[in-house]
């Protein structure tokens, strides 16, 4: 009889966990030293099952090929200066927030996943995330890479990863991934594998790359169409660790269930920022945020979530408050950027009346009643002459870091304040969900390196807010901040499409 | 419509003109790997042996030219222009014994009662059939469009024969031909084996049966085969029925059971009539087999046939209890009335 040709899953196991050994010297728990602590437990690795099935010698020139493409459509559209096609420069300004709040998350994530991919007993998971890992790498290489472009001509993208990683905002980002990555092993691939690759990524990816078509710019959705090819293997990971877990051992249930409840809170906070980029940072709109979160959450999450009640896992517990924050969460969010401005390393401005018309039509319930007044008294000051910043700095939350600008979802004129009292101090949250989470580890939390406070303990440059901006953050000041009207990077747009500048339409509208 | 068949398994699926070989597949119960389900991730890559499709919208970042050029296309976007042969990325198992499938003549030998709704067909074959227990057939019947599949209920040594449990679904073209026309003596084409449906003979787990009203056809034929070969393993069937003269074939299993002390048979009643003097155990299947085991099933493996919602409880009583999707086999009974699987699906489970 003639050999049978071997399947993929044969050929894969053959080339990953077959060239694993035993540990005759040492003792497993020594080699493995952070498997056990969390509390979850295995009882069987064998049945761990591959959920990526690609070799090495496959993988590296699937990835070659993906790259050859890439990079010949990233010369084609700086040849044929791109930047000068999109819709706006308005919208230049989501790449910036890509840029620095998530293209850092990738790399982030290619370090997180290097250390679990050396810290798990079972091969496979090993040999999975591993090759997480480098296309975590690829991925912010080649975002970083498409995004020099935009480098030449609009300012905010130059100190992207210096300010990762002391900006206000961005400790928001920042902080979630370094949550995750000094939890332990398992609790990484639930909180980055399953809950926000798996559960909340088409939140992430599909907005920005949708954004992204629909403004013309090609570089972004060239990038973001070549990190998908490599999504569907986390999303598989995901899946295939929850399961795993799930399956090992009852006593792990309640511990993933902990788990999810805190990674879908925390993923809900981090995606606020996608939420305002969706409904107010793209001239040319593809969905509102609500409808995107009906989609990929309430409806996709929905049908996942039924099924994992087979294994006793229930709907995340605040999975209630965050569909009712889908009304208000992106009018906050760019409430809190509006008012400070002059901090953020990119634009921010006031909706023009049709963009505030589209706002009622999508928030129906919600935008007039609340949010469309303030906007129309901030731009008649705007047109005064008296464009609104704030000058004080707000508290964060000590969970999400995100200043405290939420309200309560039952009386939305009402800003949330929950508070905790751990040792002695006081500490203020924006939400139970983040209390909760302070709550079951405050020895963690209570190490939060907020921005606000780091500023008043002197500890970023100074007591000189100027300062702090400048030096500490290295925001190139009156060029990086404040309003888009009369920034450089509107001037420079103007120029290349002969277009008078929002002051001179101002003052004709006035 | 185009025939595909999707090796290594053999199974057959018919596209319609302007439907994904993935949405074709799913939708027959025929399960393919995916992720996102529109051409941008290549989990859903097969290859194509024999004939040709348009690749669609597959990204070029998920299905690269020098793939498109071996033949490659993804499921999800992919339109067959032809009927096709391709090889997907799923498992055979050793178990399957992939007996050729064939047409046949069969000869209706008789027509009986199991049931008010169910009737009792056998029908003999123009020649002897190789089949696994559990699989199932297409018939073909006059003046009904398309064939319609039904499980084989009785044991494989029996090759000359096909005895299938055929229930009346109200206003189905089919089964009202079977139910008020088709006659003794009559004769139907069919083609078979069809069907990933059968028993892992190679596990070493006892096994658990749930069977939900005609449903109970691919079990029988699975514990006939068991018992025949003399299989010393556990072997429990549960039968839904709602009353008592919907349980039908209850004397042929309490005589198994008598004889075999390896053979537990446990009917269970939804709905008993009031004053049929019912003793068994009342309510669903599903919670028959809790109660029986204790709700603890880890360490079987379980095989389930009936219609969607008698799967669906089933499938959640056994996970709850411990006993996950590689442990877990089914036919799903479906009819007209059950439509397509609406709603999203999430990518959690392959096969359950």
């Amino acid at each position: 009889m003639a050999a049978r040709k071997l399947n993929l899953k044969e050929r894969y196991s053959l080339l990953t966990r077959d060239l694993d050994w035993e540990y005759s010297y040492r003792d497993k728990k020594e080699i493995f030293p952070y498997e056990d602590f969390e509390g979850i437990k295995i009882t069987d690795w064998s049945k761990w099952e591959d959920p990526f099935r690609l070799t090495m010698d496959a993988y590296w020139k699937y990835q070659a090929e993906k790259e050859k493409k890439l990079y010949a459509i990233f010369d084609a559209f700086a040849q044929n200066n791109g930047q000068q096609n999109v819709t706006d420069a308005r919208y230049i300004n989501a790449i910036k927030v890509f840029l620095t709040g998530v293209s850092p998350l990738e790399y982030q994530a290619y370090s997180g996943y290097a250390h679990v991919g050396r810290q798990f007993s079972g091969v496979g998971a090993r040999t999975a995330c591993q090759m997480q890992s480098i296309d975590e790498l690829r991925h912010v290489q080649t975002q970083v890479h498409a995004m020099s472009h935009y480098n030449k001509f609009f300012d905010g993208f130059q100190d992207f990863s210096h300010m990762h990683d002391r900006v206000w905002y961005l400790s928001v980002p920042k902080s979630f991934f370094d949550d995750a990555r000094s939890a332990g092993p398992f609790e990484f691939m639930v909180a980055i594998s399953f809950s926000f690759e798996y559960v909340l990524t088409n939140l992430l990816f599909v907005p920005f790359m949708s954004g992204a078509a629909y403004n013309g710019d090609m570089a972004t959705v060239t990038f973001g169409f070549s990190a998908q090819s490599d999504e569907a293997r986390h999303m598989t990971l995901g899946l295939e660790v929850i399961k795993f877990l799930l399956e090992q051992h009852p006593d792990n249930v309640p511990i993933v269930q902990r788990w999810i409840d805190k990674w879908f809170w925390r993923g809900t906070r981090l995606l606020a920022i996608v939420a305002m980029m969706m409904d107010y940072m793209l001239p040319n709109r593809v969905m509102s945020w609500k409808e995107a979160w009906e989609v990929y959450f309430e409806e996709a999450g929905g049908a996942l979530f039924k099924d994992l009640a087979r294994y006793g896992i229930e709907m995340p517990k605040y999975a209630a408050t965050a569909i009712a924050e889908k009304d208000h969460i992106s009018h906050q969010t760019w409430s809190t950027f509006y008012n400070y401005g002059h901090a953020a390393a990119f634009h921010t401005w006031m909706p023009d009346e049709k963009e505030m018309d589209w706002l009622s039509e999508k928030y129906p319930d919600t935008f007039d009643k609340y949010y469309r007044p303030r906007f129309e008294h901030w731009r008649e000051k705007e047109q005064a002459g008296e464009r609104f910043y704030n000058p004080t700095l707000p508290m964060l939350c000590n969970t999400c870091q995100i200043p405290m600008g939420f309200t309560e979802m039952d009386d939305p004129s009402l800003i949330a304040y929950r508070q905790s009292v751990y040792q002695g101090e006081r500490y203020n949250f924006c939400s139970d969900g983040c209390k909760d989470i302070f709550d079951h580890e405050p020895e963690k939390y209570v190490q939060s390196w907020l921005p606000v406070h780091q500023i008043y303990q002197g500890n970023c440059g100074g007591a000189d807010i100027e300062k702090v901006l400048s030096e500490y953050y290295r925001i190139n000041m009156g060029k990086d901040n404040l309003d888009f009207h009369g920034s450089p990077d509107e001037a420079r747009w103007n120029a290349w499409h002969n277009l008078e500048s929002a002051e001179e339409r101002l003052k004709k509208a006035g | 419509m185009y025939e595909v068949t999707i090796e290594p398994t053999g199974d057959v699926v018919e596209v319609e003109e302007g439907q994904t070989l993935l949405d074709a597949s799913l939708r027959q119960g025929v399960w393919l790997p995916f992720a996102c389900g529109h051409g941008t991730c290549g989990t859903c890559k097969v290859q194509i042996l024999e004939g040709e499709a348009d690749p669609g919208d597959a990204s070029p970042f998920a299905l690269m030219d020098v793939e498109r050029e071996e033949g490659k296309v993804l499921a999800c976007c992919a339109l067959p222009q032809s009927d096709l042969v391709i090889e997907a990325d799923i498992d055979v198992d050793p178990d399957f014994l992939g007996y050729p499938v064939e047409d046949y003549e069969a000869t209706v030998e008789s027509i009986t009662d199991l049931s008010p709704t169910i009737k009792g067909l056998r029908l003999r074959l123009d020649r002897p059939m190789a089949f696994q227990a559990g699989q199932y057939i297409n018939l073909q019947l006059p003046g009904v469009e398309g064939a319609r599949a039904f499980s084989i209920a009785n044991k494989p040594s029996e090759n000359d024969v096909v005895e299938l449990h055929v229930r009346h679904v109200p206003g189905g073209a089919a089964t009202t031909y079977i139910h008020e026309q088709l006659a003794e003596g009559q004769t139907v084409p069919l083609s078979g084996p069809y069907g990933q449906f059968f028993v892992r003979k190679s596990a070493s787990e006892d096994l658990i049966f749930i069977a939900g009203g005609s449903g109970l056809s691919s079990p029988q034929s699975m514990v006939l085969d068991l018992l025949e070969h003399g299989d010393t393993r556990k072997i429990t069937l549960f039968q839904g029925a709602r009353n008592l003269a919907e349980l039908y074939n209850r004397e042929l299993f309490e005589a198994l059971a008598a004889e075999h002390e390896n053979f537990n048979y446990v009917p269970a009643l939804d709905a008993p009539e009031e004053g049929s003097g019912w003793e068994g155990f009342t309510g669903y299947v599903h919670e028959a087999a809790i109660a029986h085991f204790d709700g603890q099933f880890g360490g079987h493996k379980a095989y389930l046939c009936g219609p969607p919602p008698m799967i669906d409880a089933a499938i959640t009583a056994l996970m709850r209890g411990r006993l996950f999707e590689r442990d877990i086999y089914m036919e799903r009974f479906l009819t007209a009335a059950d439509g397509a699987e609406g709603g999203t699906r999430s990518a959690l489970f392959k096969r359950i």
